[in-house]
């Protein structure tokens, strides 16, 4: 069980995906209100993390636990997980054409807070939502009535997914590489949206390869990630030590896991 | 030979006075003609008995039908009640033009080989030949409403004229009571420069039997987009042929089918390159549900001379239950070598990358999938340029969807 303090727990996590093991024993806790940066050479299995922990399909848990508020989230359906508080902002979002971006933000706010037992918003209230959210994140609110993620940029791409953040509320945020692909002013712009999500109540576990998102979201944490644990763990400084060095002083021996994207 | 069709030569035969060389050509075919059967490639999934088995009349009266009101539109209304004429516009915007009267381009556009085409030759009565003139841009919408009543039997034809540089917006718009029978045939001649907006609303279900047209040959620089949007029904059947007889024209088609029940729907695409530099593109996307039976023939030919054409096709279906069929057939028959050409059919289940990006959002897992399959269809009605019929059939279309995922 873990400590009643504690938001999300990983313990001793193996995980696989095609039959080759990804994840060989992640510790890892994260308690309310806390920032971990997740850095670590490709392969080491950081994208891997969000997946097994929002339930995503192939990627097979062989041991180990994980709650999130005392819960087995590893039990949970995927949409169980988003609803008990999981939020994953995607590395390479899916483009949906067909369904709006209104439609769908409607019905995943509105499933969220019916699983919560909270009451419905009125489409007049979501829509005045969403707009301020729009603006937050400087996506034109035209955005909304467009296909999900339908023909927009990388960057655009990006912060739809700190907007849905930021309307969903989630507890534990995890943004997978959002920074990849994005130049210094769309960075900002993502990073702003994050920080102004933090609260003493909601956590983030940032993973990135380069240290440079870190200069604009300050973690308290910083673990690095290498074949599939973590072998290191430190303040925000180890991400300077870690920009300064590269990954080559992890490679004692040469890891053939470069399954991940 | 089916006695249905011994019936329509019949009537055929009681009324040919007055009839041009080419409906009475037509009416030879049609003695000659072997009635279809699941050997005859063009009919091989969809069985006529609905066609055989119709007690559909010749009405001599009919009742004041009037065609469904789309809101935000005012159409310039060309209303067939039962096969007759009822209504024309009382005024036309200028370079318009409707006429009754024998056209030199009827059935030179439709191709001889559809046999219901040919039995539209000899039994449409009213013959209706739209024209614009030369470089009129008509900004209203002309619909031509083909309304059945209960029990009836009638059959309908358009021929539209657009002269060089015009541009008209049609909409076929095909509204059938119960146990009626129909076919209905446009041809499209799109003069050099000229643009169609073209939709064909096949929405009647149950135990209407409509097989029909719409053909359209396109100038040099000529431009057409067309949305062909079906339900199936006892019999659902629509051909249409794209044929390219001026350079560096474009056809867009965009169709959709949804089927519930023991519905049929067939449609049968045809595209001839005959001359270069024409663009084609299909996106034909349809779900089936229960006992349904979707059929779709796309064929693309390009001819020999056809140099750097360019043409796609896209069929996408969804199956909703292991009992629904979906028979699709993309042919693609080049002679040129200097051309793109690309098609593609699926029948799949839903896309799991998408299902799993809406579950990571909290969205339940049933309701991801409904919302993507009404997704995929929707994405082609997003892309209908009257946004107005968007915003119309839209709500009719998620009707249907969702009364599909009840059962």
């Amino acid at each position: 069980m873990s400590n009643e303090n504690t938001l999300l727990s990983i313990k001793d996590l193996h995980a696989s995906v095609e039959e080759k093991n990804i994840l060989k024993g992640l510790n890892l806790d994260i308690k309310p209100g806390e920032v971990h940066a997740i850095m670590g050479p490709n392969g080491a299995g950081k994208s891997t993390t969000g997946y097994v922990l929002s339930g995503r399909d192939g990627y097979e848990v062989d041991s180990g636990s994980v709650t999130l508020d005392g819960e087995d989230l590893l039990e949970m359906e995927v949409e169980d997980r988003a609803r008990a508080g999981l939020f994953l902002a995607f590395q390479y979002p899916v483009e949906i054409p067909g369904v709006s971006n209104l439609e769908f933000l409607k019905v995943a706010v509105d499933s969220q807070r019916e699983a919560r037992g909270e009451e419905a918003l009125t489409s007049a209230e979501f829509l005045k939502m969403a707009k301020e959210a729009c603006k937050q994140v400087n996506l034109p609110v035209s955005f909304l009535k467009r296909g999900v993620n339908e023909g927009f940029s990388g960057g655009e791409k990006k912060r739809n997914e700190i907007m849905q953040m930021m309307l969903l509320q989630p507890k534990l945020c995890i943004l997978d590489e959002t920074d990849s692909g994005l130049d210094i002013d769309a960075m900002q712009v993502v990073a702003n949206g994050v920080n102004s999500q933090r609260s003493p109540e909601r956590s983030f576990i940032v993973v990135t390869h380069y240290q440079r998102l870190l200069d604009y979201i300050k973690p308290d944490f910083v673990h690095v990630l290498a074949d599939g644990k973590i072998v290191k763990s430190g303040d925000a400084s180890l991400a300077k030590e870690l920009e300064e060095q590269g990954y080559a002083w992890l490679q004692t021996e040469p890891t053939e896991d470069e399954l991940e994207d | 030979m089916s006695e249905w069709l011994q019936q329509a030569i019949a009537r055929a035969d009681s009324i040919q006075d007055g009839f041009e060389d080419q409906r009475a050509a037509s009416l030879a075919l049609l003695k000659d003609i072997k009635w279809p059967t699941r050997k005859t490639e063009a009919w091989k999934y969809t069985p006529l008995r609905a066609v055989e088995r119709s007690a559909a009349i010749f009405k001599e009266e009919s009742p004041e039908l009037d065609p469904v009101a789309v809101e935000g539109l005012e159409f310039l209304e060309l209303t067939f009640v039962d096969g007759q004429l009822v209504s024309l516009p009382e005024e036309l915007p200028e370079g318009l033009s409707i006429e009754m009267q024998e056209s030199s381009l009827f059935g030179t556009i439709k191709p001889e080989r559809h046999i219901f085409g040919l039995v539209n030759d000899v039994l449409a009565a009213d013959v209706a030949v739209v024209t614009v003139a030369e470089g009129v841009v008509v900004e209203q919408m002309l619909r031509i409403n083909n309304l059945l009543s209960n029990g009836a039997q009638g059959h309908i034809r358009v021929v539209v004229d657009l002269k060089a540089g015009s541009s008209l917006k049609v909409v076929e718009n095909a509204e059938g009571q119960g146990a009626s029978l129909t076919t209905a045939f446009t041809e499209y001649q799109i003069g050099v420069e000229a643009n169609l907006e073209h939709y064909r609303f096949a929405l009647q279900s149950g135990d209407n039997v409509a097989v029909g047209g719409s053909h359209f040959k396109l100038f040099e620089n000529a431009v057409m987009n067309s949305s062909i949007i079906g339900f199936g029904s006892d019999l659902q059947r629509i051909d249409t042929d794209i044929i390219y007889a001026g350079e560096k024209a474009n056809a867009k088609l965009n169709a959709i089918y949804l089927l519930d029940g023991k519905e049929l729907f067939d449609l049968h695409a045809n595209v001839e390159h005959a001359v270069p530099n024409c663009t084609t593109e299909e996106n034909i996307r349809g779900i089936a549900g229960d006992n349904s039976r979707a059929v779709f023939n796309g064929r693309i030919h390009i001819h020999r001379d056809a140099q750097k054409t360019l043409a796609e096709l896209n069929n996408r279906n969804l199956l909703m239950s292991n009992k629904a069929e979906i028979n699709t057939k993309p042919e693609l028959e080049i002679y040129a070598d200097d051309v793109r050409c690309a098609h593609g059919a699926t029948i799949a289940q839903i896309d799991k990358q998408a299902l799993y990006y809406l579950q990571t959002r909290g969205v339940s897992r049933s309701q991801a999938q409904l919302m993507l399959s009404f997704g995929f269809i929707n994405e082609l009605i997003d892309q209908m340029p009257t946004v107005e019929l968007a915003e119309w059939v839209r709500p009719i279309i998620r009707d249907r969807f969702a009364q599909m995922e009840v059962k």
